[in-house]
């Protein structure tokens, strides 16, 4: 049996303790799609205006107001543009969006229906990553049953509107997770992120406007729809309301997804959601937002809100939700090498200081494997990684200088050991 | 016409027209702004982050590569943030390049070399292996790739599908093992731009490498002589020869860019088979000869000329003036066209780089310069005539010049003039005489404009100063 706190009422998760939740018919029986169908009727700057009131911010990890990005969007009814949503969750301990769409898919197409009627856009695509095939089939099912039903395509529900919404699938890159390498992607051609401005909002997909939003933004509306701003900001902070999800990994006795209130202390997650530390371990460390995060050590987690404004006081930030909890078994030398390897990985190679920085933080972090390192690798490291931040088009090159310099300032003896231990491995 | 918009870049107030390019503006300006991947010709690519500024008001510094000019904008590209900004990135482009520059045809016009004279750190950091790419790579229409060597700007893939529109180069793989791939070997007629806009030396020309280090020459800025276009270049020489041709930016005329044909202009110029001096044919060898005897076998003969379209519009008047009174013919020999009228870029059919100029000059002294004309002249010949044909300078279809030159025989004597060096055919003359090359005189052409386009004297490798007119002056001898 679960823990009861995962199965509270609350915005996303919902519909996720109903067997057969992702069939159309058991949703609708739920609920499901009411609120959609209400939105139709209702004016769309009103529906922007509710978004904006409820103060929802994007779930992706940069943490943007939804309402805000809609407000730079083109009034232009008539216009061509496009809604994308981004389901190429790749960020290293992220898994939330995959949860919410494996199991019920429906709360994303309703997101995204009324979505397209506030903004009017005439056509839609989920941008899945490639690695969630069984997602896309489910995405890709659930489709079907909406177009069936004539909640998709031509004319929705007798209103004159047109929305055409399609799964597209990502070839496994960590960058078309970025809005603008989504695009690149989408488009045909190498997943590698555009120069800003022009914003997608202005000139995105085929050069046409397109609203980039994140599964978990677009499957919070009908909540918000329906039970208004006023209830969403009835959780969280002023600044952080709402519901999270959160992709708990790592040394916990129940690692998973969690939906809890923004501003829910990191200790009542891992304490009482999670089952406590495994083995009863000590805590060392959390990465509390994806790789990208800085990491924090044992004091700091346990003080710290999950909320954008207090992980961010605490020198991290909340990204994607992504909590890695470390015990004290880890070496935090490890941590850094897979971290580093990832980003190498994934660089795109289009900015310079992103394309050789990633691979050289990675080739001086491991001298030791050639016998060549010494204790101011560290600092090397440290200022390599500073370099390269705030220079690049995206933010690949920060997401990977972040994680660097934030280990090197809470367990810099801690790595200056572990590159000291020479000899080949 | 755009407004023009003052703003202030290092606190020098600078003008520029509102909305172009901030680099742009700053590089037109005379400001040093270090820069590998933007190029006026191609789109912005915003990706090798040299070019990073610092705006009054914008709390993030960005590439100027990617911004537009405003009215009282206040860019600082020399603040202590972006000095170790820009040489930061400058090490990150190093990281992974070769220390090649020794044996590097780049080496010394290298924006690498540059800017680590200028902002390097000059001890390495660098213990680590180095990503290694193909090194020798030739990929068609003389360029040489050295994948090792690119710093991945992405200007050459961007001029083969934004200019060629042939788009043979692409990008392959991520990271630092990205690099140029080949999708076909090179087949558009503009490869040799490739190896201008390569800030690095990843492409080098294969017909120009190995042969000169840079800093042993000096450019004279001329005129392509190739075809009608008539595209600005400088020429690359020194005293043991030419060595090759680069486009100089021509806003009216070539833009950027000039075709691979007008790489080959120089060739003859400082060929060591070229014509040195007026020589008699014996028996098929040309053999050194002295004027007089020339002058004396021209005695009571009746003088014609054909004329080439390749000369200056000076030389065309100076001609004139020679023969005028005399009872002299002159005909014109134009190139036949080559190719498509025009390729849609640079190139165009018509090879004659002064068409206009000599039209109007065979018009002006009331000679007719049609092909009638020419074979009025060419199939009156008798014993009684001494010919003179001045041999293009350019000559793309060798045929149809030796069907002339054919005809020449039934001339009791046969001059050529010629700027380079002699064809195989030439033996059907009695004397070749030697003219300045277009890179031994100055002058002016006329082009399909009907633009003037200055031709500027270089260096001189083979005869300077007895061009067509002084021949022209033999008719009254």
């Amino acid at each position: 049996m679960k823990d009861s706190a995962n199965y509270k009422d609350y915005a996303l998760l919902s519909y996720h303790h109903i067997p057969g939740v992702h069939n159309l018919d058991v949703f609708e029986r739920a609920g499901g799609y009411e609120t959609m169908k209400a939105c139709l009727e209702k004016d769309p700057e009103a529906i922007k205006e509710e978004v904006k009131l409820s103060g929802l911010r994007g779930r992706g990890g940069a943490g943007f107001a939804t309402g805000v990005k809609w407000g730079f969007f083109t009034k232009d009814r008539n216009a061509k543009k496009y809604l994308l949503c981004n389901a190429d969750e790749s960020e290293p301990g992220t898994f939330k969006d995959r949860y919410l769409v494996e199991k019920n898919p429906h709360i994303l197409i309703e997101g995204m229906i009324i979505s397209a009627w506030a903004l009017a856009t005439q056509k839609g695509y989920i941008y899945i990553r490639g690695e969630f095939q069984q997602q896309a089939v489910i995405l890709e099912r659930a489709i079907k049953e909406a177009y069936a039903k004539g909640y998709l395509g031509k004319n929705i529900l007798g209103k004159g509107f047109d929305f055409d919404l399609y799964v597209h699938r990502g070839a496994g890159a960590y960058i078309c997770g970025e809005e603008t390498g989504m695009i690149s992607s989408l488009e045909g051609k190498k997943g590698q992120p555009k120069l800003k401005p022009p914003f997608p909002a202005i000139k995105g997909y085929r050069g046409l406007p397109t609203m980039v939003n994140n599964v978990e933004s677009l499957a919070a509306i009908p909540w918000i729809m329906r039970f208004g701003a006023l209830a969403y900001k009835q959780w969280g902070t002023d600044k952080s309301p709402g519901t999270k999800l959160f992709s708990i990994s790592g040394d916990v006795n129940r690692p998973g997804v969690i939906e809890v209130p923004l501003s829910t202390s990191l200790k009542e997650i891992i304490e009482v959601h999670c089952g406590g530390m495994r083995d009863g371990n000590n805590l060392k460390a959390v990465i509390p937002g994806g790789s990208s995060a800085p990491v924090l050590n044992a004091e700091d987690s346990y003080n710290v809100r999950m909320d954008y404004e207090d992980v961010a006081a605490k020198g991290s930030m909340l990204g994607s939700g992504a909590i890695i909890v470390i015990d004290d078994t880890r070496n935090m030398g490890d941590i850094l090498k897979w971290t580093l390897e990832f980003y190498h990985h994934e660089s795109c190679g289009q900015c310079t200081p992103c394309r050789e920085g990633t691979g050289w933080l990675e080739s001086v972090f491991k001298r030791r494997e050639s016998g060549k390192a010494h204790k101011s690798d560290i600092d090397l490291l440290d200022k390599t990684a500073a370099s390269m931040r705030g220079q690049t088009i995206c933010a690949l090159a920060d997401a990977a200088a972040m994680p660097t310099q934030g280990m090197i300032k809470v367990f810099r003896e801690e790595l200056e050991a572990y590159v000291s231990l020479s000899g080949k491995k | 016409m755009t407004e023009n918009v003052k703003l202030t870049w290092n606190g020098k107030e600078i003008e520029a027209p509102k909305g172009s390019n901030l680099l742009q503006a700053a590089l037109d300006n005379g400001i040093e702004v270090a820069h590998y991947c933007y190029h006026a010709g191609l789109s912005v690519a915003g990706v090798c982050r040299m070019c990073m500024v610092e705006q009054d008001g914008n709390p993030r510094a960005f590439p100027s590569c990617n911004a537009t000019c405003g009215e009282g904008m206040v860019v600082h590209s020399d603040t202590p943030k972006i000095k170790a900004a820009v040489e930061a990135t400058l090490q990150f482009h190093l990281v992974n390049h070769p220390l090649d520059c020794p044996v590097c045809d780049q080496a010394g016009e290298c924006g690498l070399q540059d800017y680590y004279m200028k902002h390097g750190q000059y001890d390495s950091q660098m213990i680590d292996k180095k990503v290694h790419k193909e090194k020798v790579q030739d990929i068609g229409k003389n360029v040489m790739l050295d994948a090792e060597r690119c710093i991945l700007c992405s200007r050459c893939t961007r001029f083969t599908s934004e200019v060629t529109g042939t788009n043979e180069l692409g990008i392959l793989n991520r990271g630092d093992h990205a690099e140029i791939t080949v999708n076909e070997n090179l087949k558009n007629d503009y490869a040799q731009n490739l190896v201008d806009i390569c800030p690095v030396g990843a492409l080098t020309s294969k017909d120009f490498r190995f042969k000169q280090r840079v800093w042993f020459l000096e450019d004279v800025l001329t005129t392509c002589i190739g075809c009608e276009t008539g595209c600005s270049v400088k020429v690359s020489q020194n005293k043991n020869g030419s060595y090759r041709v680069k486009p100089v930016y021509d806003h009216g005329v070539n833009g950027h860019w000039m075709c691979d044909d007008g790489r080959k202009i120089y060739k003859h110029v400082s060929s060591p088979t070229r014509l040195s001096a007026a020589s008699e044919n014996i028996n098929g060898l040309f053999i050194p000869v002295d004027e007089a005897g020339i002058l004396n076998s021209l005695s009571d003969k009746k003088l014609k000329f054909i004329l080439s379209t390749g000369l200056t519009n000076g030389e065309y008047q100076n001609f004139f003036a020679k023969i005028k009174g005399s009872n002299a013919e002159v005909a014109l020999y134009s190139l036949p066209h080559e190719g498509p009228e025009f390729d849609g870029i640079l190139k165009r059919g018509d090879k004659n780089a002064n068409l206009r100029g000599a039209v109007k000059a065979f018009d002006q002294a009331g000679f007719d310069h049609s092909q009638a004309a020419l074979d009025k002249v060419l199939n009156s010949l008798t014993k009684s005539d001494a010919l003179f044909v001045v041999v293009p300078e350019i000559i793309y279809n060798e045929d149809h010049f030796n069907t002339l030159i054919k005809k020449v025989e039934k001339a009791a004597v046969a001059l050529a003039l010629t700027p380079g060096e002699s064809l195989a055919s030439m033996r059907s003359f009695k004397y070749l005489l030697p003219v300045p090359s277009f890179l031994e005189k100055d002058g002016e052409i006329t082009n399909f404009q009907g633009a003037g386009r200055e031709l500027r004297k270089g260096l001189s490798y083979g005869e300077t100063s007895k061009d067509v007119s002084y021949y022209a002056g033999w008719v009254n001898v």
